[in-house]
């Protein structure tokens, strides 16, 4: 018997600890995580074989593999926390987890957490792809900061904005669509050779995005080789969609409902 | 039935409820008191409001009007009303993943439980509903079996008031006696106060010390099963026997009298006289002076006082055909 056992635990981490078991003792988190490690495994052994013959440079291939996982590794947290609460609801399990003395914003908070650690396994499985792939350790350093900075702010905004999608959707396939939607919007700017970076509006379009802004970093520091000094402008829409779409999550628990109830 | 079921201070309190959907009224000032110790039964046909009185109660839907107190919580307090409460919703689902034990471990947690001790309740009350099991996983689970492991849940806070929303569906005979036994032990005890919602009337009028009787989101008739079935207005029923040649006499002795209303013939069973009785109690003795004046001699005479079923019937909207 543990100290803690003994006495009542937060109602926040209850839920979070439940949803991560939920997460990780079933076959779902692990299914997430290994279509992510084989997706990043294929991409990485095909830019390893482009730089092998010139097609690509390190840096370049180093550069694809850190935005496709931040593009997947965010896109799995995403997944899991869009099926949080509109999955219980269609599963039929919400009402029995609104009944309880709990605070909405707590039941938000934990499942929140919960399906951050779904960014959190897909940035560990990242983390040595980019090593091996780095030409040297600077470059290494580089990505990893890339990845764990940029990475987890875009991963942050997207979790959250899935689970606020999740809260008000009555079904588990529109809360799925819908975010996988917004993700894919919002990473395509970087994507499309019309929008040029070096332009105004492109810049402005770029930086303005949460997602591009993360993705265009990773593309300025690991591969055009620019200076941090100049990049962190690129990380002010990620932070701030990240604070901003926690709030927008935890305040619209207040508004968590069974949905379908009549 | 729970005879002490008369302490002065209601443990819950519902006043002039309303419950809207969009431009639905479900539930139209809906008011009803329930004491500690008590079974109130909540029946009513399906859609007349039932669930959303349960949900509005247990703040699951707002409220649009009215007032709630259990124990002593009211709706500006959810989270303190919510662990006075234990609910076993109509249509709960349950996880695939995980034990009973496990299952309820954590709801015990929600409600404030240390690990230890939700752990202990819940082997205990598994136990007690048959469920015990331990690492048998919720997805093996029959439909009965769940029935019972949300028993469980509604029950791991030990709360003062219980919602109980079809207790028994998807259970074997000997599961529902099971239920019920227990739900008038949990009354009888613990002064547990049960709403329980079910279309099983027959356990209504073994089990509740009250009913209200709803339709189209009000309140019909409530109190005693007895009063409710007196203030329906609803005739008695009695079984007569005579010899197959009486039958005729018979009817011709009780056309017309104050105490048999209509007559019906069985033609399977000769000799049966189903009457409809038009008075109360002395009914059966004017009816057997009227057949001995007339020379006919009564084989048996069963009287039967209206049920609570045949009150159903006759106070909601389906009893009169309407579509529904």
């Amino acid at each position: 018997m543990t100290a803690t056992s003994t006495r009542p635990v937060a109602r926040w981490r209850v839920i979070a600890r439940h949803e991560l078991a939920d997460l990780w003792f079933s076959s779902k988190g692990l299914a997430v995580l290994f279509g992510f490690t084989l997706v990043l495994s294929v991409l990485s052994y095909l830019a390893s074989a482009d730089a092998g013959i010139n097609l690509l440079d390190a840096r370049e291939s180093v550069g694809i593999v850190v935005q496709t996982a931040i593009g997947l590794g965010t896109l799995t947290a995403l997944v899991v926390s869009a099926d949080a609460i509109s999955g219980e609801r269609e599963r039929g399990t919400l009402e029995a987890l609104l009944l309880a003395p709990v605070a909405r914003r707590h039941i938000v908070i934990g499942k929140l957490l919960a399906a951050t650690t779904m960014w959190v396994a897909s940035l560990i499985v990242a983390l040595p792809f980019v090593a091996i792939m780095a030409d040297g350790p600077g470059v290494a350093a580089d990505a990893v900061i890339v990845l764990v900075v940029a990475g987890s702010l875009v991963a942050a905004a997207l979790t959250a904005l899935g689970l606020a999608v999740s809260s008000i959707s009555l079904s588990n396939r529109t809360s799925l669509a819908a975010s996988v939607a917004v993700l894919i919007l919002l990473a395509a700017p970087s994507q499309l050779p019309a929008i040029k970076a070096t332009s105004a509006l492109g810049s402005v379009l770029i930086k303005a995005n949460p997602v591009s802004a993360g993705l265009q970093l990773a593309k300025n520091v690991l591969v055009d080789q620019r200076a941090w000094a100049d990049q962190w402008g690129l990380l002010v829409s990620p932070i701030v969609a990240a604070t901003l779409l926690t709030v927008v999550a935890v305040a619209l628990s207040h508004r968590l409902e069974l949905g379908g109830a009549r | 039935m729970n005879a002490e079921a008369s302490s002065p201070a209601p443990v819950l309190d519902c006043e002039d409820l309303v419950v809207v959907y969009g431009d639905l009224v479900a539930v139209d000032h809906v008011t009803f008191h329930a004491r500690a110790g008590e079974i109130f039964g909540l029946l009513g046909p399906n859609g007349a409001g039932k669930t959303s009185v349960i949900r509005g109660l247990t703040t699951i839907v707002p409220v649009a009007g009215g007032t709630v107190a259990v124990d002593g919580h009211g709706l500006t307090d959810p989270v303190a009303l919510r662990s006075s409460t234990g609910v076993l919703p109509e249509s709960n689902g349950y996880p695939g993943a995980g034990t009973g034990r496990s299952y309820l471990r954590f709801y015990g947690q929600l409600y404030g439980l240390a690990v230890d001790e939700a752990d202990a309740r819940a082997g205990r009350l598994l136990a007690q509903l048959g469920l015990a099991d331990d690492h048998r996983r919720i997805a093996t689970f029959s439909r009965g079996m769940r029935q019972r492991l949300g028993l469980c849940r509604a029950l791991i806070n030990e709360p003062p008031v219980l919602f109980l929303d079809e207790p028994t569906l998807g259970l074997d005979p000997a599961g529902k006696e099971d239920i019920m036994r227990h739900l008038a032990h949990l009354a009888s005890e613990r002064r547990t106060c049960i709403v329980l919602c079910t279309h099983l009337l027959d356990e209504v009028e073994r089990v509740c010390d009250r009913v209200a009787i709803m339709d189209h989101g009000r309140i019909v008739a409530d109190g005693t099963v007895d009063e409710v079935v007196r203030a329906s207005g609803v005739p008695g029923h009695g079984r007569l026997r005579v010899a197959p040649d009486d039958v005729q006499p018979a009817a011709i002795a009780l056309e017309g009298s104050v105490a048999a209303g209509s007559l019906s013939f069985d033609n399977s069973r000769p000799g049966d006289i189903e009457i409809e009785l038009a008075g109360d109690g002395g009914a059966r003795g004017v009816i057997l002076r009227q057949l001995l004046d007339a020379g006919v001699e009564p084989r048996s005479f069963d009287l039967q006082g209206a049920r609570l079923s045949d009150a159903f019937l006759a106070l909601t909207a389906s009893g009169a055909g309407a579509g529904r």
